[in-house]
């Protein structure tokens, strides 16, 4: 079958970093991505499925990996060559139409899962990420053994397989990956803002995972009062439309934060601040201003990923603030002490809020140049998410 | 012998007229045949001998006694004076405020008098930096009396040194500076650049609360101001003030006024050829204004605004009259009139006028667009009596490069203003209900105004304020060479050009427009008849 | 700890070698010119003939008329701008102040009127101070009266006076008539005057009593009196010291004085001396106490207390402190200096 995949060649992946800053087109171009004719994967044992996918999204993630800014930390969390893709719908063998959680966890590796019920992203320790009876992989998507989304086919493991109903579209389901990555960054705040009479939650940046986490924050975090960082129009308009209170510039955003926390500024830090802030840009200069205006004790969650950043941490050792990684999803606790799969509150989510309004165009794999591009370029190009469309003719396109 | 100011009726051989524009100038040409230009008088001589000047109203004072004879020893003798947002550009050296002090002072010292206080009058705005306060006063006066806490700047949030005086009968509440309130003799040393200021509204507002302010401050009474240089009877301002006046000269301190006026000699030299009439330009004027105009065009900004902010005025004391509050101010508004009265007959479709550097919010600082409204709208429009220069629903024109800049020591409040309200709405009226109470409450504006050097937090909302008589006036207002988002988010229309203004304005005012240019910088009033 | 008396013997030799040999290639030069004889060289007198004696203008008849004239004039303004103001500065690092009070007076551009400057004095430096403090217009038309038993008794001096600091002979107790014609011309010409009431240098710091010449010059001339308070200066260069010690001062100016119309010289010259007096007051504290003093004739005396002796000195030294002096450029001691 033709399949994109990405290979570790080093001239490759030097070539693509040096071009993506003059023209993320021609760093794909002459990136490690290349369509390539490849045997489909064979099942690796019992419980596992083969996927006939629809759609798949391409993320941020992805596009670090293709123009070859991906951090050197994932270097032994990923098998090469590998397929990359992991928000993804299909259909299985029995038709049966699905959604993907791409982590490989226990279960998928042959290990016992950390508790009872736990999902694959569970467990305080990564080891079976990078053991197991598979190559390493932390997701469908960055494993040679699996495939990826980017083909149209690759092996799924039962624990990994979320059937949606038949009332869901294919372009909601798209989005339950985001979505739950989303979610699970707003539940992140719940330590510090869960019993607030009327908290502040701050979001800089309002690409596909931003938009995310103002819909889970609107939806799971009750009383709290969204503020937003977007840059584009678009970004701005989807944002209030999901439940942001305020939407302003991003470098009006600490100014928004002052006023409604009624704090002082002192310096270009402010006295008090947001009880918690989700950075979905993941830049130095993004994690400087969130912990700028987030209050002393309070939570900046990084949803985004960042890669070799440098910032003064003076201000977070003084104010006692907590920095928190927020990277994927698996059981949460919600407020009020129950526990949900973050998968489940994600389908719910895309399926109630309309989320195929954030799927912004999709194109065929042999356009993978365009399609990446066009990611690469979403916000100033007024996308939010671009998706590759596998289904046979008559091709589908959204808007 | 200074030749009166007169209308100029646009004909083929006029020359391009002055417009300024910020911190820089144009030369435009107005249509001929349908257009005027008004220039104001040129500056009228100043009084010979100040210093004899200011002894002899202080002797010879109207409807009260010399001061000598108001002066006792033991007495609380408090000294008002108005704050360095006039006059503009600042005076040379010795400033007006500075004589006459010391004169007032010389004759506290013989009298023996020695709990003087020297306070600042300067309402909600910002509090002066030291070399502001020395430029004004003098080394002398500062040196003696900053070091002993008798010389400071009233604070309008310091609610344990506010006295109410009391209420007119429309319920409007007279708060004051208590140590003015409870003293024995109040003395104001006031500078009247234009006829709005002086009066009862030295104290009224100079000394008031923001509670006091209130009652006349905002969007509903300045619409109802038609306009503030002119009778007072037409000015819900003045009204409201001189309401305030009648309690305060019940119940309030003895006072002793003292006025002054100023000529409009604005500009040293070699720039005097800004106030002088195109036609008369010698040739050096003429290369002045061009290597001007060409070096600011290549002067980064902070320069230009250095170079601009630091100009020291020759303007002098053309009258001084002290005594009795209403019966100075009536003289001091003869003088004023006297300099700056231009006699223009009817209206026109289209006012152009040129917004300078600075506006009396913005001394040695940065005009931002919220400023550019209120000078446009607010001051220059407002320099008519009887009637505006442009007709009900006419087209307001106006130059300036209106960026989006904010100076952030002096006016932190007017940043969130323009993000937060200006995008709500631009209705006076509505944003005075909507949003000025959460900018008066704010507890950092708050410690910035009574800690720093900025303006108070709902000062904003007073410079929108002041233009909203001219913005109601106007059926539409045009920024020619302004910022495009940010004119759009002031509620006017961008222009790159004059002639593209013009084109705009038509669908307004029809196709042949008439004109009437307002010649500033120097300060007129049109007597529109 | 005394100090170094004059020059060592080795020093005085070794200069003589010097001497020696700067002096060969002169005497090379001059050795043609030794035949010649008078007209190239001074007459020798024969005997038995009595030669009258020129009559040496100096003292109060010295001539400075060439002084005030264009090329003179030229060469003052680059002396006075360029190493005279350097010198002062380091010298006395002054601050001015009070020019404002001229700003009615200076407001009338070309028509100002000649001004007599009467400042206290206590220094040589003070008048260096002088020339280079005066404001414009005056600045380049000023002319000083110095004493003319000490600033003209040599030619050389005469000169150097008259050059560099445009300076007219003036007697010290009565102003005699010549003096006084020749400032009363200058005056009308528009040269403006800085005279020291005083009549000279302060001996022991204090002030002296101010003599009526500034007053009686300011009746007949009509030209008005500014009174100048210098301070600091006598710790600088103060009578009686061998070498300057660089310090700060301060120059402040006062309010034009006009004699009243009848006013008698004796009792206009008090008006002035009192100026000055309220002017030092002001200098040494603040604008207001001086005012407040001023009007309850308590302020300090120039003169100082009336006692004498140590007592004297250490008052002295305690005003010192409050002023300009006290601010020295390298806080040393703190002792008062009883020499």
């Amino acid at each position: 079958m033709k399949a994109l995949q990405v290979d570790k060649k080093l001239a490759k992946l030097g070539m693509a970093r040096m071009l993506s800053a003059i023209s993320p087109a021609a760093a794909v171009r002459m990136g490690p991505l290349e369509m390539v004719t490849i045997d489909p994967p064979a099942l690796p044992g019992p419980g596992w499925y083969r996927v006939h996918t629809h759609l798949a999204g391409i993320c941020g993630s992805d596009l670090a990996t293709v123009e070859g800014h991906a951090s050197a930390y994932f270097d032994d969390w990923v098998s090469f060559p590998f397929v990359p893709g992991h928000e993804v719908v299909g259909h299985l063998d029995d038709g049966r139409r699905v959604v993907i959680e791409p982590v490989l966890g226990h279960a998928a590796r042959g290990f016992e899962p950390p508790f009872e019920g736990a999902a694959p992203g569970d467990g305080n320790d990564y080891a079976h990420l990078a053991t197991g009876h598979l190559e390493p992989g932390i997701q469908i998507g960055f494993c040679n053994s699996t495939c990826g989304g980017w083909a149209p086919q690759f092996v799924a493991h039962d624990s990994q397989i979320h059937e949606i109903p038949d009332t869901m579209s294919d372009e909601q389901a798209v989005l339950v990956e985001p979505a739950a990555g989303g979610i699970h960054a707003a539940l992140l705040t719940l330590p510090i803002v869960g019993g607030a009479e009327r908290p502040v939650v701050a979001v800089l940046g309002a690409g596909t995972m931003g938009l995310c986490a103002i819909a889970g924050l609107r939806r799971y975090v009750p009383g709290v009062q969204i503020i937003v960082g977007a840059r584009y129009p678009h970004q701005q308009s989807l944002a209030t439309a999901l439940g942001a209170d305020t939407v302003v510039k991003p470098d009006e955003l600490a100014r928004a934060v002052r006023r409604a926390t009624s704090s002082h500024m002192v310096g270009d830090h402010l006295s008090g601040g947001a009880d918690a802030t989700i950075d979905a840009v993941a830049t130095s200069d993004s994690i400087a201003d969130c912990l700028r205006f987030t209050r002393p004790r309070g939570r900046v969650v990084l949803m985004g990923m960042p890669a070799q950043v440098s910032v003064d941490l003076t201000g977070l050792w003084h104010r006692e603030t907590q920095l928190v990684g927020a990277y994927t999803y698996g059981t949460e606790t919600m407020l009020d002490g129950s526990r949900r799969r973050t998968f489940d509150l994600a389908i719910e989510t895309a399926q109630q809020l309309g989320f195929e309004r954030l799927l912004s165009a999709t194109y065929r794999l042999d356009d993978h140049d365009d399609a990446i591009a066009h990611a690469a370029a979403a916000g100033r190009r007024g996308a939010v998410k671009i998706a590759f469309d596998l289904r046979p003719a008559p091709k589908k396109e959204s808007a | 012998m200074p030749r009166p100011g007169f209308v100029l009726e646009v004909d083929r051989s006029t020359p391009p007229i002055l417009f300024w524009r910020g911190e820089n100038f144009s030369l435009e040409k107005l249509p001929a045949g349908r257009s005027r230009v008004i220039y104001p008088p040129e500056p009228l001589k100043a009084i010979d001998d100040i210093d004899s000047a200011i002894t002899h109203a202080l002797l010879n004072p109207i409807d009260q006694d010399p001061l000598p004879a108001l002066l006792l020893p033991g007495m609380r003798l408090t000294i008002c004076f108005d704050d360095v947002s006039l006059p503009l550009p600042k005076m040379q050296q010795p400033d007006t405020r500075q004589r006459v002090i010391e004169a007032v002072l010389d004759m506290a010292a013989e009298a023996g008098v020695d709990d003087v206080h020297i306070i600042a009058a300067l309402g909600l705005h910002r509090r002066m930096h030291e070399y502001e306060m020395r430029h004004a006063l003098g080394d002398r006066i500062y040196d003696a009396f900053h070091p002993r806490g008798m010389l400071y700047q009233h604070d309008a949030e310091d609610h344990d040194n506010l006295a109410v005086l009391g209420t007119t009968d429309h319920g409007e509440v007279l708060e004051i500076n208590k140590r003015a309130a409870e003293s024995d003799l109040v003395v104001y040393v006031n500078i009247n650049s234009v006829p709005m200021d002086g009066g009862w509204k030295s104290i009224c507002t100079g000394l008031a609360s923001y509670r006091c302010l209130s009652h006349h401050h905002n969007g509903e009474t300045l619409q109802n101001t038609r306009s503030m240089s002119g009778h007072r009877k037409h000015s819900a301002l003045h009204t409201s003030i001189w309401r305030m006046g009648q309690v305060l000269q019940e119940n309030g301190p003895k006072l002793f006024q003292i006025e002054t006026t100023l000529n409009t000699d604005m500009f040293p030299k070699p720039f005097d050829f800004i106030a002088k009439r195109e036609w008369e330009w010698t040739g050096r004027d003429r290369a002045t204004y061009l290597a001007t105009t060409k070096s600011l065009n290549r002067t980064p900004l902070r320069i230009a605004r250095k170079i601009f902010h630091n100009i020291e005025a020759p303007h002098q004391m053309t009258s001084i009259q002290a005594g009795e509050t209403e019966a100075v101010h009536a003289l001091t508004l003869e003088h004023v009139y006297r300099q700056q009265l231009v006699p223009v007959e009817g209206q026109t479709d289209i006012l152009t006028m040129g917004i300078p550097y600075v506006c009396p919010y913005n001394p040695d600082s940065v005009m931002n667009p919220i400023l550019v409204m209120c000078m446009g709208l607010g001051y220059l429009f407002n320099m008519y009596r009887n009637k505006p220069l442009v007709r009900q629903g006419g087209v307001i024109i106006m130059t300036h490069p209106t960026y989006r800049d904010f100076h952030p020591v002096h006016h932190p409040s007017y940043i969130d203003f323009f993000e937060q309200v200006l995008p709500d709405t631009t209705d006076p009226v509505v944003m005075g209900h909507k949003w000025e109470r959460q900018y008066a409450e704010d507890e950092w504006y708050r410690h910035l105004y009574r800690t720093g050097n900025a303006y108070h937090g709902v000062h904003p909302f007073y410079a929108w304020y002041w233009g909203a008589h001219g913005q109601q006036h106007a059926g539409k207002v045009i920024i020619v060479g302004g910022d495009a988002p940010t004119v759009r988010r002031l509620g006017f229309t961008p222009a790159s050009t004059m002639d593209d203004a013009f084109e705009i304005a038509t669908d307004v005012v029809g196709r042949a427009p008439t004109i009437t240019h307002l010649h500033v910088p120097s300060l007129l009033v049109a007597d529109v008849s | 700890m005394s100090e170094r008396k004059g020059v060592s013997a080795a020093t005085m030799r070794r200069a003589g070698k010097v001497a020696d040999m700067a002096s060969a290639p002169l005497r090379m030069v001059l050795k043609p010119t030794a035949k010649l004889g008078f007209p190239y060289r001074p007459p020798t007198t024969p005997k038995g003939v009595v030669v009258p004696v020129a009559p040496t203008r100096l003292g109060a008849d010295y001539d400075t008329a060439w002084a005030r004239r264009a090329p003179a004039n030229a060469a003052r303004t680059i002396i006075n701008r360029g190493p005279l103001q350097l010198m002062v500065k380091m010298l006395a690092d002054p601050e001015i102040l009070g020019v404002d009070r001229l700003a009615d007076l200076q407001a009338k551009g070309d028509d100002a009127p000649a001004v007599i400057f009467a400042p206290n004095h206590h220094s040589h430096v003070d008048t260096p101070l002088m020339v280079t403090a005066v404001p414009e217009p005056w600045r380049s038309k000023l002319t000083i009266a110095a004493a003319a038993d000490y600033f003209f008794d040599k030619r050389m001096k005469g000169a150097a006076a008259a050059l560099a600091l445009n300076a007219l002979p003036i007697d010290r107790e009565v102003t005699g008539r010549k003096s006084s014609d020749l400032i009363r011309n200058l005056i009308d010409d528009g040269w403006s005057l800085v005279i020291y009431p005083e009549g000279g240098r302060s001996p022991d710091g204090w002030g002296q009593e101010f003599k009526g010449g500034a007053a009686y010059l300011s009746i007949r001339t009509g030209a008005p009196v500014v009174p100048v308070f210098i301070d600091g200066t006598g710790a600088i260069y103060g009578k009686g010291m061998k070498r300057p010690k660089p310090g700060k001062s301060r120059v402040i100016f006062g309010r034009p004085l006009r004699p009243e119309p009848g006013e008698s010289t004796r009792r206009f010259n008090a008006r002035i001396e009192a100026a000055v007096t309220s002017l030092g007051d002001e200098a040494l504290t603040d604008f207001w106490t001086a005012r407040q003093r001023t009007a309850t004739k308590t302020s300090p005396k120039l003169t100082g207390p009336e006692y004498h002796g140590w007592r004297r000195q250490w008052q002295l030294s305690e005003q010192r402190k409050l002023g300009a002096a006290g601010v020295r450029r390298r806080q040393k001691r703190r002792w008062p200096d009883i020499d």
